[in-house]
């Protein structure tokens, strides 16, 4: 008995392969039988990965998924605004003018080695410890300048989260840090010998 | 020693013991991630901390992680896959061990962003941890293979 092919009825002739669509499906339906947990695992975490974006736009603390606009991690959306930085040049002029406070966030044994005159230290690592007996040496009407260790090491920015939280709003985020103030040769207070750390 | 050995053996396959292990595991991981899922900022600094990925991929990681946490805590309390929940906590608790271990190695004085990201009562990167995390990893392992 003949059949009829698609040639004798005019119609397209199948698709005879599909690599696209049918390969994943292919390897989905070899996968589960063989390995339940490991595709069950797969869809516990393919739920997570459907709930994060959800989570994190209604979220007030939510941040963008790669960097802000000037390269930084971990800075909500609402505060991008509320932590500005500033450049090295931006910062020697606030100092020679004596206008602002320069707070050094790096670690107490690194303060005690040298820092940008003038700057008080709250080291940010031990914020716990060090904030109730700083609380009131830092004022509240005076531009502070905080400054880590180099453009990524995070510890000011944390530390400017810290201090939006605590009510301080006239703050500013030496961009390049310590590594850029002490690279330009501006000047450096070094502890007499006897009280470095 | 060895028929202690199949008692101890035994008595952690019996299926309350392992609905015990589960529920506290679990409920471990949900405590675990609900400060990172509630302020990934933090957890973001951390894991920027670790120093182990690239700037670009830390707001990303920051912003899932916790989430495969909490999604198989939630599924080991509520008995729910088992032992796909035990596979993704013993891998991810196999993460943590080498992050905690570079962190060691190479000296970086961190938190650990284990419990707490909110630095109130953080927990530096240490070796205790890494036993800890060994133990959790062990306990992770059970209910993987033998929920």
């Amino acid at each position: 008995m003949a059949h009829a092919t698609s040639e004798d009825t005019g119609a397209p002739p199948p698709a005879v392969s599909c690599p696209l669509i049918c390969g994943p499906i292919a390897l989905v339906r070899w996968f589960l039988p063989r390995f339940p947990h490991a595709a069950r695992a797969a869809l516990l975490l393919l739920s997570a990965l459907l709930i994060a974006p959800i989570f994190n736009a209604a979220n007030p603390l939510g941040m963008g998924w790669i960097l802000t606009a000037d390269g930084r991690v971990g800075i909500p959306r609402v505060y991008e605004s509320r932590l500005p930085q500033i450049t090295v040049e931006q910062a020697v002029a606030l100092f020679d003018s004596g206008d602002a406070l320069f707070v050094d966030s790096r670690d107490e044994r690194d303060y005690h080695k040298d820092y940008i005159p003038g700057a008080i230290n709250l080291p940010q690592r031990t914020w716990v410890e060090v904030w109730p007996a700083m609380q009131s040496q830092l004022p509240r009407d005076r531009t502070l300048v905080l400054y880590c260790y180099g453009g990524h090491c995070g510890l000011s920015t944390r530390q400017a989260k810290r201090l939006l939280a605590e009510g301080y709003h006239n703050f500013l985020i030496l961009d390049r840090g310590w590594e850029g103030w002490t690279e330009a040769g501006n000047p450096t207070h070094r502890h007499p010998e006897g009280k470095e750390r | 020693m060895q028929r202690a050995l199949h008692s101890i053996w035994r008595f952690l396959n019996h299926r309350i013991v392992l609905r015990i292990v589960g529920l506290g595991l679990g409920g471990l991981f949900v405590y675990a991630s609900y400060d990172k899922v509630t302020q990934p900022d933090r957890f973001a600094d951390i894991v920027n901390d670790y120093q182990m990925l690239p700037l670009v991929f830390i707001n990303a990681f920051a912003l899932v992680m916790p989430w495969f946490e909490m999604v198989a805590g939630a599924a080991l309390v509520l008995g729910l896959w088992r032992r796909a929940a035990g596979l993704i906590l013993a891998a991810l608790t196999v993460a943590f061990m080498v992050a905690i271990a570079q962190a060691e190695i190479r000296g970086l004085e961190i938190e650990c962003g284990c419990f707490d990201v909110s630095g109130m009562s953080a927990t530096q990167a240490s070796w205790d941890l890494f036993v800890r995390d060994l133990g959790l990893l062990l306990a992770s392992a059970l209910i993987w293979r033998r929920a």
